[in-house]
């Protein structure tokens, strides 16, 4: 049962069948959900944050939401030596020329077998990125911290944006993966330990998320005295460290703060109940869900708008809760053994399939594919959730 | 390296980082800090930051199918978690597998320590659970770690006889040979930083306050000379039998500040 309840969203609450069907019918009430805690459908819980907490990290920030959880994410970088050297390169092209044009077919099937090795010289490698997630009660090697972290890790080293390369003031070529080579030879490794400090209270998601993107912001690297293909040798002034998500330099009379161009990407966690799109569920509703995505969405530095990086379907725990028994398959009230026996022939199963009113039925997952447009839209759209959240983040003064 | 404690402090007198020998480093603490729990406290000593939560007393997990688990004992089970960050380290620190050997020696001995020092007696079948994360780490981790224990189970409201505080001492020197009383040119340090720790020999101390009791209780005189009581002592590095006397002296001593630092954040909430 652990095993279970470990790889879907959340631990299950202790809610009685009657309860789940409260909470699902009022969550999806035409176009008004009514939500638990008494917020709109597209409102987020309250949150304190914080950045460069610790001064032993390259980046790190705090967030805590008001029920009580918190995230502290530090971010470590470390100067690695690239694992494709470029002698490996010439070997290649050396073999070629020598062995003549028979052999050259193989040698560019092995080219490709090595080809995520060399792209790496060039623009980066999504392994220079690691992510680990710490939560009490689960050892680091569990079900849920490893598939977060993977959910997490994979839009942010995925997102390619800026790709200009013009090197213009706060652009950033190549996204993350290219921001983390130094030269041919030698790169940064990226280490993002996120802690959680208490229990999950519901799916931890949108909270590390928001944690992570803000530890990303504030992270500096420190700024390369050597150039081209040296080894690298860097300022050892902090001060002159550079962010690893580049600003670009505003006067310091402009009275909005540095926007940044680039910004890491953040995961949002949205459920379906019904009809209705419900942002940043609480535990108690993620028990009754349709369905629950996570959906990863950054900004497009091309176009001022918001750009769509992945939606994954996260397993929803609903549909591991006890069924409700309708009153008429009740055998408590029918009094006698003879009549129960009558009831259960006439209703023949109890996961029938039509649902009756008040009757919890564990939901089987699925979304329809309206619903799913509506979500992108709701996300995407000028001034929609996501424009909000992001403008929340940048609220929060960094570094 | 060019630079330490056993070269430089014969002639300055001075450590590493300035201190004189019997200085404490900046300690600042706070409780309260994470609702979600029964108590918690946030503590630095110098770099060194920890953050500890406690949950409970409460109802044991079920499932633990340990015969000796919480429900059937007469007193209420200490659990310990100690969880040193990644990043907590100036290197970060890759680890294999769950948790690494430093850090379940402190979750050992903190057990063990609180275990004896609550008054788990007044809740039977029951668990009070302590997590431990350590943000960043520059040494005395095992002595920051139990203030901040300290302050998280007052925090959560669990009874104990008095505090009980933690504090490092070493030796200026290897400490190898017999003290010569004559010439006396090895200093006792007071809560060692971790290139310090690398270096020289080293004592963890915890102590208690007695409670006055019987007659104790009622001399009014003597409330103010509280007793102390050393009720945890930990050692992982080698140094001659003569000197621990006075690196327990010492110990004790940062122990009483510490005391009086603690107190007032509790008294400040």
């Amino acid at each position: 049962m652990s095993a279970r309840q470990a790889s879907s969203a959340s631990q299950t609450p202790h809610l009685s069948p009657a309860e789940l069907s409260y909470i699902y019918t009022s969550l999806s009430l035409p176009n008004t959900p009514i939500r638990p805690d008494g917020r709109s459908s597209t409102q987020f819980r309250p949150l304190t944050a914080e950045t460069d907490i610790l001064p032993g990290t390259n980046g790190s920030a705090r967030i805590g939401f008001a029920d009580g959880t918190q995230a502290i994410v530090g971010v470590k970088a470390e100067v690695e030596k690239t694992v494709v050297a470029a002698d490996a390169l010439d070997l290649r092209s050396i073999s070629r020329q020598a062995q003549g044009e028979s052999l050259a077919r193989e040698s560019s099937e092995e080219k490709e077998s090595g080809g995520a090795g060399e792209d790496g010289t060039a623009t980066g490698q999504g392994s220079w990125v690691q992510m680990s997630i710490e939560i009490p009660g689960f050892r680091d090697d569990d079900a849920l911290p490893v598939f977060l972290a993977e959910m997490m890790r994979e839009p942010l080293v995925g997102s390619v944006s800026g790709g200009s390369g013009k090197g213009e003031d706060g652009e950033m070529a190549g996204g993350l993966k290219g921001r983390l080579v130094i030269n041919r030879r030698w790169h940064w490794r990226l280490y993002i330990d996120v802690l959680l400090l208490s229990q999950p209270l519901s799916y931890p998601l949108p909270l590390l998320s928001l944690t992570t993107h803000l530890a990303l912001l504030s992270t500096k690297l420190p700024k390369l005295k050597s150039q081209g293909e040296e080894d690298p040798f860097f300022d050892d002034d902090w001060a002159a460290a550079e962010y690893l998500y580049p600003r670009t330099r505003t006067t310091i009379n402009t009275p909005k703060p540095p926007s940044q161009n680039v910004r890491p990407p953040i995961t949002l966690l949205i459920l379906s109940a019904g009809e209705n799109i419900i942002f940043d569920p609480s535990r108690e509703e993620i028990a009754v869900a349709d369905s629950v995505l996570a959906v990863s969405i950054t900004r497009d530095s091309e176009s001022d708008g918001l750009k769509l990086l992945s939606i994954r379907t996260v397993d929803p725990p609903s549909r591991l809760t006890q069924p409700g028994v309708a009153n008429s398959d009740n055998v408590a009230p029918l009094g006698s053994t003879g009549a129960a026996e009558e009831a259960s022939l006439q209703h023949p199963s109890v996961g029938g399939e039509e649902e009756m009113a008040g009757v919890w039925r564990p939901r089987r997952g699925g979304v329809k594919r309206g619903v799913i447009a509506r979500i992108v839209k709701m996300v995407l759209k000028k001034g929609g959730v996501g424009e909000e959240v992001l403008e929340g983040l940048e609220g929060v003064e960094v570094g | 390296m060019p630079l330490d404690t056993s070269t430089t402090y014969p002639l300055t007198k001075l450590r590493l980082d300035g201190r004189r020998w019997n200085e404490l480093r900046l300690l600042q603490a706070q409780i309260s800090t994470n609702p979600a729990s029964s108590g918690s406290s946030y503590l630095c000593m110098g770099n060194t930051a920890i953050m500890c939560s406690v949950h409970g007393p409460a109802e044991g997990k079920r499932g633990d199918g340990s015969a000796g688990g919480a429900a059937g004992s007469a007193e209420a089970i200490v659990e310990v978690d100690v969880n040193i960050a990644g990043f907590a380290g100036v290197d970060r620190k890759r680890r294999v597998g769950g948790s690494d050997r430093q850090s379940s020696r402190i979750a050992t001995t903190l057990r063990a320590a609180f275990q004896s020092h609550l008054h788990t007696y007044l809740y039977p079948h029951s668990t009070i659970s302590i997590h431990v994360s350590v943000l960043s780490s520059d040494g005395s981790l095992l002595a920051a770690a139990i203030n901040a224990c300290t302050l998280a189970l007052v925090d959560a409201g669990i009874p104990m006889p008095g505090l009980l505080c933690g504090c490092t001492a070493g030796m200026s020197g290897s400490a190898s040979t017999p003290r010569d009383p004559n010439e006396d040119s090895l200093d006792p340090l007071l809560d060692l930083s971790l290139p310090e720790e690398q270096e020289l020999p080293f004592l963890t101390v915890g102590t208690t306050t007695a409670v006055p009791v019987g007659e104790m209780a009622l001399d009014e005189a003597d409330a103010e000379e509280e007793e102390m009581k050393v009720s945890m002592l930990n050692m992982d590095s080698k140094v001659h039998c003569t000197y621990i006397e006075t690196m327990l002296a010492v110990g004790i001593d940062g122990c009483k500040q510490i005391r009086e630092v603690l107190d007032g954040v509790i008294k400040g909430r």
